[in-house]
């Protein structure tokens, strides 16, 4: 009976886990619903210096890695802050400053992991390291699961499922992107306004999946 | 007067001998002299010549002293060498290549041409209220936040650049949303996650990318332009977006109905924004294709 509850437990954990991955991946997806990081990924589709995975790669496992100091920010850290702090401080002026420094430990962390990875590749990836942690993308999903009071495990997974909808929107954008090249677009349309338009096609679609209206 | 001691005067009289007197003769001075000849050449007397000499003289003595009073005139600047123009064509484009690059106004403006800080235009700046909002906190933070990182590279000789421009920013943002929440209140919340966001706005620190250190005046100059180009497009779309999603302005209706609710959405941000670029886009390309024609038809005659 033990064993049953236990698995039963492990199971529903498993699926709050990937149903939480699957809505940050499509529904809840940064570009689409809430233009995270749209800036940057407009900057990466159109730099031929800098391959997908070699700034998709750290996107995620800063945001995994993140995820922990992120909650442990928001459930321990802020509710002594706010007994702690005057009254002329409010709590919500020093947010960026914790989640940077929640994302510089996630940085660290992957700094060292990929030392296990071959050299061209952990060069190529630790070049992209800063731009991929100081990002919209990673500090924005840290200050959502913080407004959902999200707990660890959604934490989690809707950190890995952002980094994910990242590397997906990327990699959408990036073919409609080859496609625009076409010369039947106009002049003044090719390169960000078409890309800018393409998006909201884009995420109109997504709309159409899961009903139109935004958090 | 007779001088009664003249030797030639034959008809002298015989003084008394124990009797002795003083004669004394008047000097004539240069300036009598001429005054004499002056007065016989224009017929007039000696007093009237001197009256007006009296006249001219004290004239003189007032305007020396009107001239005392005022202050002295500062010496004249040398006049500065004027800027010698291009003289070559290629000095020329170069010239004007950098004045394209350093307008980020309208040719080279930060959202519309670069495409930098599209996420809280995208979704927040939905409505002109919001716009107001985001223009204040961008205004409170972009210079400030690129002359403080910048002074601290400077200690750092240039090294960990990103973490030292989102630090500042972060830094900074703790004064600039007391701020912003002393002018805007509780509808700050409205912006939800996109107002921090701006720490980590590529608008806000794009600078962290390039290696070139700027001295802290450059920051500032080119932090107010920067602003001054972001506030631009963040005020048009917000209009644009309530305008078309709303029918207001500013919350006052200007059109019966809306006309395209789906403009404040983030998909409608998107589209409207892109088609935004591409007017823009046309009109400075148009001007630079100007500008390039005029420069080409002026050395025209020239090989480089």
């Amino acid at each position: 009976m033990l064993t049953a509850n236990v698995e039963l437990t492990v199971l529903q954990a498993v699926a709050q886990f990937l149903s939480y991955a699957v809505l940050a991946v499509f529904a809840e997806n940064v570009i689409f619903s809430r233009a995270l990081g749209v800036s940057r990924l407009i900057k990466l589709v159109g730099d031929p210096d800098v391959k997908t995975w070699q700034y998709c790669v750290p996107v995620i496992l800063v945001q995994v890695l993140a995820a922990p100091s992120g909650w442990a920010a928001h459930n321990l850290l802020f509710p002594w802050l706010k007994i702690v702090l005057p009254g002329w401080l409010p709590v919500y002026a020093l947010r960026p400053l914790v989640y940077l420094t929640a994302s510089l430990l996630a940085m660290a962390l992957v700094w060292l992991l990929l030392a296990v990875a071959p050299n061209p590749q952990r060069d190529a990836c630790r070049e992209q390291l800063p731009a991929a942690t100081f990002n919209c993308c990673v500090l924005g999903t840290l200050l959502i699961c913080a407004n959902q009071n999200f707990n660890l495990l959604q934490y989690l997974a809707f950190g890995l499922g952002s980094g994910l909808g990242y590397l997906f929107a990327v990699l959408v954008v990036d073919e409609g992107r080859r496609r625009l090249r076409s010369k039947d677009i106009p002049n003044i349309f090719r390169g960000l306004p078409s890309s800018l338009i393409y998006i909201g096609i884009l995420s109109l679609a997504l709309y159409g999946l899961v009903g139109h209206g935004v958090a | 007067m007779p001088n009664t001691q003249n030797p030639r005067n034959g008809k002298a009289k015989k003084a008394p001998a124990e009797h002795s007197q003083t004669v004394i003769i008047p000097q004539i001075s240069p300036e009598m002299l001429a005054r004499a000849r002056r007065a016989a050449e224009e017929g007039r007397s000696r007093q009237e010549i001197e009256a007006m000499e009296q006249e001219a003289a004290e004239t003189a003595a007032r305007q020396a002293a009107e001239q005392a009073k005022q202050p002295e005139p500062a010496p004249a600047q040398p006049k500065p060498a004027p800027k010698p123009g291009p003289r070559t064509r290629r000095e020329a484009e170069a010239e004007l290549f950098q004045t394209i690059h350093d307008d980020h106004l309208w040719l080279n403006n930060p959202v519309m041409v670069r495409g930098l800080g599209l996420a809280p235009i995208v979704v927040a700046a939905m409505d002109c209220d919001n716009a107001v909002m985001l223009c204040v906190a961008a205004i409170l933070m972009l210079t400030a936040t690129r002359m403080l990182a910048v002074a601290v590279c400077h200690l750092t000789a240039n090294r960990f650049r990103p973490v030292i421009y989102c630090y500042a920013a972060a830094i900074i943002y703790v004064p600039a949303y007391i701020l912003l929440y002393t002018l805007f209140g509780s509808t700050l919340s409205v912006l939800g996650i996109y107002l921090p966001l701006l720490v980590v706005e590529p608008a806000i620190i794009k600078r962290m990318e390039s290696p070139e250190l700027e001295t802290v005046g450059e920051a500032f100059h080119r932090g107010i332009n920067n602003t001054v180009g972001l506030c631009i497009a963040i005020m048009l779309v917000g209009i644009l977006r309530e305008f078309l999603g709303a029918g207001t302005f500013f919350g006052n209706p200007v059109v019966k109905s809306a006309w395209l609710p789906l403009a404040s959405q983030p998909a409608g941000g998107f589209i409207l924004v892109g088609v935004l670029c591409a007017v823009w886009t046309a009109i400075g390309g148009a001007y630079v294709h100007y500008k390039r024609e005029e420069v080409r038809h002026l050395y025209a005659d020239r090989k480089r």
